[in-house]
């Protein structure tokens, strides 16, 4: 058994096409692609904030502070409204980023006229911050008179602060932090690292199985004198192993990189959030990991060597990733949990124990749910793969 | 030696709508099971080398993957050395030496360790299986490419680094499945320089091919296979007096004989 594994695992590592989907595509373009989206979207931040907003004001004479405020501001510039155009038409075209119309019943006593309403016309389609940066002028002018009309009415600070929220709700939240990221994140994680580890083992078996078939070194390795089961073992550990370091890889260079290009403040908030989650955990973690993967990887190696060609055998495969998402998704849905049932589920309780372990809620007992049920298919599966290996019918297609 | 008595297989034919018309006019054929091979006996002593000869599609490759254990027959017996075989596939493995004909290599593998690979499957030491390489390679003149990936080599190196892998156990019966397909004289001849050693060194050796100088070079006996039926079993003499003059008269009057 251990012989077909190594040399298996050997030529594995001399397939540069292997290696370079499982090691440097986790490695390098995972980092490369959030690099990419970083650059590109903080770049898009940065001038959309500093770009000179060209605006039309609409009944600019009735409210003279407020057109005063905005032509002295660096950040907008006024664009004269051509007699007779229509202002909705004229921002469409593009040719203000904005126009604000005053009304005429506008003023800054705020006891005689009552609340103002000004209409901003924009086009919200895009990234834009017209409103933001609109806005940073208008509160100024609206605090203002709110100070005045306070003043005239003679309030106190305890009353104004009353008058503005007369009832105000405050939350206390009980989840303390890493539950409530581990409820955000803890879904998402587990579908990741499945779907990784059936990349990972995808190639490799399809090599192992159809890729033996379609050579013609699989008679010759039939009828040499080594016993099926130890023939098919050695094949799906190699699987095994491939798609756990595929899906190790991947989470680790993630996890790195994510350290590398939050900086600042978000780094505090993955450091602080990964040592609360323990060892113990990330070892159980790990430990329920190796049943779904032989699940995965006999799964698979049945698929291979049933297929007659490479092309067969990635066509059969290809179905496991959608079935293999319907279990996690229901691990997201809201109300599943583990308990009952649901801890007896293939997969989507391994999925919901994940995301229990990195929320720290985590029911130990349901363990022995967990591993009962994950190895139990695991290891008939393996005896189909076994049996499957016996038969003429499969072998010789 | 080895002896084949009343060999048979048959095969489930999943869909015999699909089959072709020719296919259906195969006399084998009976109702959803394909008698792909029927009856066929042959033996093979020590030192002798036995052709087996038919046409496409006789029977051939299924006969000699149930003499590899490869299929398991549906009838008959195979015995090595007057030990019944196929009950203990495992043992029987150990005593052949099987080349299939669409054999392959592990390409990222090299010539020395897809060898030494199925030595090791067969239990050999490293110390055994690094000598028998040795000799294997300057009787098959492998030396100039042992130690090169496989998936660089042309067709008639991959054929000698094939049989070199298949007789790496020292097999008590080497059974070769058309090893001469394919390749070009020189390589082809090395082959059968191979087969010639084997005889000698009193190893029989059974191999399926269609060219017919071959057999008459090399053969002590010929077999003829056709629809699954032993069609012709005696000594290349006998066989060469079907039609004096011209051995592919000979085959063809061999193939009549079950008709």
């Amino acid at each position: 058994m251990w012989l077909v594994f190594f040399k298996e695992v050997k030529e594995l590592l001399r397939d540069r096409k292997t290696l370079f989907f499982m090691v440097a595509l986790p490695i390098l373009v995972f980092p490369l692609i959030f690099g990419v989206v970083a650059y590109f979207s903080t770049k898009a931040v940065q001038q959309a904030e500093s770009k000179v907003l060209e605006y039309v004001l609409v009944g600019g004479e009735y409210a003279p502070m407020l057109s005063e405020a905005l032509a002295n501001s660096d950040d907008f510039s006024l664009v004269k409204l051509p007699e007779g155009s229509d202002v909705t038409q004229w921002i469409k075209e593009g040719r203000a980023d904005f126009a604000l119309q005053v009304p005429d019943s506008y003023g800054d006593d705020v006891l005689t006229d009552g609340q103002v309403t000004l209409t901003l016309y924009l086009n919200d389609a895009g990234l834009n911050l017209v409103q933001r940066r609109l806005n940073a002028i208008v509160d100024k002018l609206s605090q203002q008179n709110q100070q005045q009309a306070f003043l005239a009415l003679n309030l106190d600070e305890k009353q104004q602060i009353a008058l503005m929220n007369p009832i105000v709700i405050d939350k206390v939240d009980v989840a303390d932090k890493r539950e409530n990221w581990g409820e955000k994140i803890g879904g998402f994680v587990p579908y990741l690292i499945f779907m990784l580890c059936l990349q990972g083992a995808m190639i490799p078996a399809t090599d192992l199985g159809a890729g033996e078939k379609e050579r013609g070194t699989l008679e010759t390795l039939l009828i040499s004198p080594i016993e099926r089961h130890k023939l098919v073992l050695g094949k799906f550990l190699t699987i095994a192993l491939a798609g756990v370091t595929s899906a190790l890889v991947t989470v680790c260079s993630m996890a790195v990189w994510g350290i590398v290009l939050s900086q600042g403040m978000a780094i505090q908030l993955v450091a602080e959030f990964m040592s609360a989650i323990s060892l113990l955990d990330f070892i159980l973690i790990f430990f329920m990991l190796i049943p779904v993967v032989a699940i995965f990887s006999s799964l698979l190696l049945s698929l291979s060597i049933y297929a007659r060609s490479f092309k067969e055998a990635q066509g059969y495969m290809t179905p496991i990733f959608m079935f293999t998402v319907v279990p996690v998704i229901m691990a997201m849905l809201p109300g599943v949990e583990l308990k009952g049932g649901w801890a007896w589920v293939p997969l989507t309780n391994v999925a919901l124990a994940i995301k229990e372990l990195i929320k720290g809620t985590m029911d130990y007992v349901q363990l022995v749910a967990i591993f009962g049920s994950t190895a139990l298919i695991a290891a008939l599966l393996i005896g189909f793969c076994v049996h499957w290996f016996n038969k003429e019918k499969v072998l010789f297609r | 030696m080895i002896d084949i008595s009343h060999l048979a297989k048959k095969f489930k034919v999943e869909n015999p709508k699909k089959l072709s018309e020719q296919e259906r006019l195969d006399p084998r054929l009976n109702g959803k099971y394909f008698h792909s091979v029927q009856d066929v006996s042959l033996h093979c002593h020590g030192g002798e080398v036995l052709g087996l000869l038919g046409p496409n599609g006789a029977g051939k490759t299924t006969t000699l993957r149930m003499l590899s254990t490869a299929i398991k027959p549906d009838a008959g017996t195979v015995t090595i050395g007057g030990v019944d075989v196929l009950n203990r596939p495992v043992e029987a493995r150990k005593k052949i030496g099987f080349l299939s004909g669409a054999t392959g290599l592990y390409g990222r593998l090299t010539g020395r360790e897809n060898i030494a690979y199925f030595g090791q499957l067969h239990g050999m030491s490293a110390t055994a299986i690094e000598k028998r390489i040795d000799e294997l390679s300057t009787m098959l003149d492998l030396e100039s490419f042992l130690d090169r990936r496989c998936e660089h080599f042309s067709t008639g190196m991959k054929q000698k680094t094939a049989i070199a892998r298949a007789v790496v156990h020292e097999p008590q019966v080497v059974i070769l499945d058309e090893p001469t397909t394919g390749l070009d004289i020189m390589a082809a001849q090395t082959v059968l320089d191979f087969i010639r050693t084997l005889k000698d060194q009193g190893v029989p050796v059974i191999f399926s091919t269609h060219h017919l100088e071959e057999v008459s070079e090399l053969c002590d006996r010929v077999s003829v296979i056709n629809h699954g039926t032993t069609a012709f079993n005696d000594s290349f003499e006998t066989f060469q007096s079907l039609a004096p003059g011209s051995l592919n008269r000979a085959f063809m009057t061999a193939l009549e004989g079950v008709q």
